[in-house]
């Protein structure tokens, strides 16, 4: 079965270690709140504006999902120190989502897939077979992989931050464009697909991308 | 398009109240807790808390969970089936014992430590036509019920494999005792005494398909709603929402519904949002009870392992007691406080997670063969 989607608006960013500017001081004017973000937080704020998503689904997508907050309970464990609440509250994978709903008051369905190399597939997937439903809908990939010592595991990663963000509904009309699952640049395998896509849109025409269920 | 009636057709399950799901459900309906205290599990610490009892590994377990799966279906083979896991940690046990070992990242597998552990195990045993994992804290195998109910609905894939699945580590119980949320004793939900949850460990699997079988439950409906309020307090309008989207989903009326199975985790928080949001939307007030002071709270694992638990209860019309509850905080609740037969036609299933991430589902009793509307 194929399900066309139509790109709305889409955004992405990317660093070797660290996004340098996301705009949070002014998309997140409370500093109680920003404090307490991560950075996925913050890129998922930040390409959700650039997208100008105001209310509905979201489908989000991240294969390692919270590392910092994960390798800050792990050394806390191994120390014998005690777990920094904050720590723990934000290393669910659906963190991210979570403050970007909070920001937004977006209280609709927000979805989290995590799914190894095929993560931005997944999302894909299961956001063209949501998207039968009429709705336009969110789509997002975002790694934040800038951890102290990742060194003693990356091996491949360029880019140990990025993210990426598809608004997308539902089209009849023919495909304009593949999805392409190269990665020259090697971005984490988890983002290159959505990352493909977002790179070789042309703004100048309709942007159709066929999904293979 | 056509919409299919979606239907567990076969069911497994360990976790700490049970090897099987028969034993779950008689240690259910006796009211025998699996939760215990353990002195050596984390450091300083005396949590209750919820180990699987078993002389095989907890991967091994999964493995058997799945085959149980195939012998009691009809299908020779998964290469039909689309996989989908709900998981909250993965593989963070083994993450854990890798770098304990050597302080250092460097030894640790990257297909053992993500939510796509499971995946990766079962596929060195089975074929699956595709595969999908959710990570949603708490409602993980919650949302992966929902998404197999969407997808079948739309007659997009012929049958789904649902596994939820989360096993105990250091992560989450000292994260929870972080948050000062543990209790030491089995968890006493809704109960004013109350004094918090019991982290526990579960593998539940369910074989979803759109042909009715023998002693089949219909999934009629589902649910999702986001807080949108703050990481780890719900909101009772988040779960109020809910639960209204899940009864809209299966086009029935909350007079219908004859049982809650609650989210009730035992903590201050969760059970008092929870009531509010249940006294706001069953003006008819059905029989209300968590059984996680039986199993625990099994993370990721909770919404597929209380599905069987709500298969079980329709499939043997009888509602369980509140295992420990004493006296309800909330009047306006008409809890279960003691086992019964009782005519169950519609079950409704509460998740919620941190991140005020809600997911609730409805399951009916089939009562004659008829696969669309």
């Amino acid at each position: 079965m194929n399900i066309n989607l139509e790109i709305l608006k889409c955004a992405y960013i990317y660093a070797p270690t660290q996004i340098e500017e996301l705009n949070t001081k002014e998309l997140v004017p409370k500093m109680v709140t920003r404090r307490r973000l991560t950075r996925a937080s913050k890129i998922a704020i930040y390409l959700n504006s650039l997208c100008e998503f105001e209310d509905g689904r979201i489908i989000f997508g991240s294969a390692y999902g919270e590392l910092d907050a994960t390798s800050s309970i792990l050394n806390s464990i191994n120390s014998k120190e005690q777990i920094s609440p904050t720590s723990f509250q934000n290393s669910v994978y659906n963190t991210a989502v979570s403050y970007l709903s909070m920001i937004n008051k977006n209280k609709n369905e927000i979805m989290t897939i995590s799914n190894g190399d095929n993560t931005s597939l997944n999302v894909l997937k299961s956001g063209a077979i949501k998207a039968i439903d009429g709705d336009t809908i969110l789509l997002m990939g975002i790694e934040t992989l800038n951890i102290p010592n990742i060194e003693q595991i990356n091996r491949c990663i360029n880019f140990l931050e990025c993210g990426v963000a598809l608004k997308v509904r539902v089209t009849n009309e023919k495909a304009t464009m593949n999805i392409d699952n190269t990665n020259k640049n090697h971005f984490p395998k988890s983002i290159v697909s959505m990352m493909n896509i977002a790179k070789n849109i042309d703004t100048n025409k309709k942007n159709i991308i066929e999904i293979n269920i | 398009m056509t919409k299919n009636k979606v239907f567990i057709t076969s069911t497994s399950s360990i976790c700490c109240a049970g090897e099987n799901n028969t034993e779950l459900f008689n240690n259910i309906i006796n009211s025998k807790s699996g939760i215990s205290r353990e002195t050596d599990f984390f450091y300083n610490s005396k949590p209750a808390i919820g180990k699987i009892k078993s002389d095989k590994t907890f991967y091994e377990n999964l493995n058997i969970q799945c085959q149980n799966i195939l012998n009691d279906s009809e299908l020779e083979n998964f290469h039909d089936t689309l996989l989908i896991v709900g998981s909250s940690v993965g593989g963070m046990k083994y993450t854990e014992d890798s770098f304990f070992k050597t302080s250092n990242y460097k030894e640790i597998d990257s297909t053992q430590h993500g939510i796509d552990t499971t995946k990766n195990i079962l596929n060195k045993n089975f074929n699956f036509y595709d595969d999908i994992s959710f990570s949603t804290a708490c409602t993980s195998s919650a949302n992966a019920i929902g998404y197999a109910y969407e997808v079948l609905q739309k007659g997009i894939y012929k049958n789904a494999l649902v596994v939820g699945i989360d096993s105990l580590c250091q992560t989450t119980v000292g994260g929870f005792l972080s948050l000062g949320v543990l209790s030491s004793n089995p968890c006493k939900p809704f109960d004013v005494n109350r004094d918090g949850m019991n982290v526990s460990e579960a593998i539940a699997c369910l074989l979803l398909e759109t042909t009715q079988k023998e002693n089949s439950t219909e999934v009629c409906g589902v649910g999702y709603s986001s807080d949108a309020f703050h990481m780890t307090q719900p909101h009772p309008d988040g779960s109020q929402t809910c639960m209204q989207n899940a009864l809209n989903c299966a086009n029935i009326k909350y007079e219908q519904i004859d049982y809650i199975n609650a989210h009730g985790t035992g903590t201050i928080a969760n059970d008092t949002s929870e009531a509010q949001s249940i006294a706001k939307v069953f003006k008819n007030k059905p029989k209300v009870s968590s059984t996680k002071s039986i199993t625990g709270h099994t993370l990721g694992a909770a919404g597929a392992i209380e599905a069987i638990i709500a298969d079980m209860v329709i499939q043997n019309q009888t509602i369980p007691t509140n295992t420990f509850l004493d006296d309800a905080q909330n009047k306006d609740i008409n809890f279960s406080n003691e086992t019964q037969n009782s005519k169950v036609n519609y079950i409704l299933s509460n998740s919620f997670a941190f991140g005020g991430n809600n997911c609730s589902l409805i399951f009916g009793k089939v009562e004659q063969n008829n696969n669309e509307y």
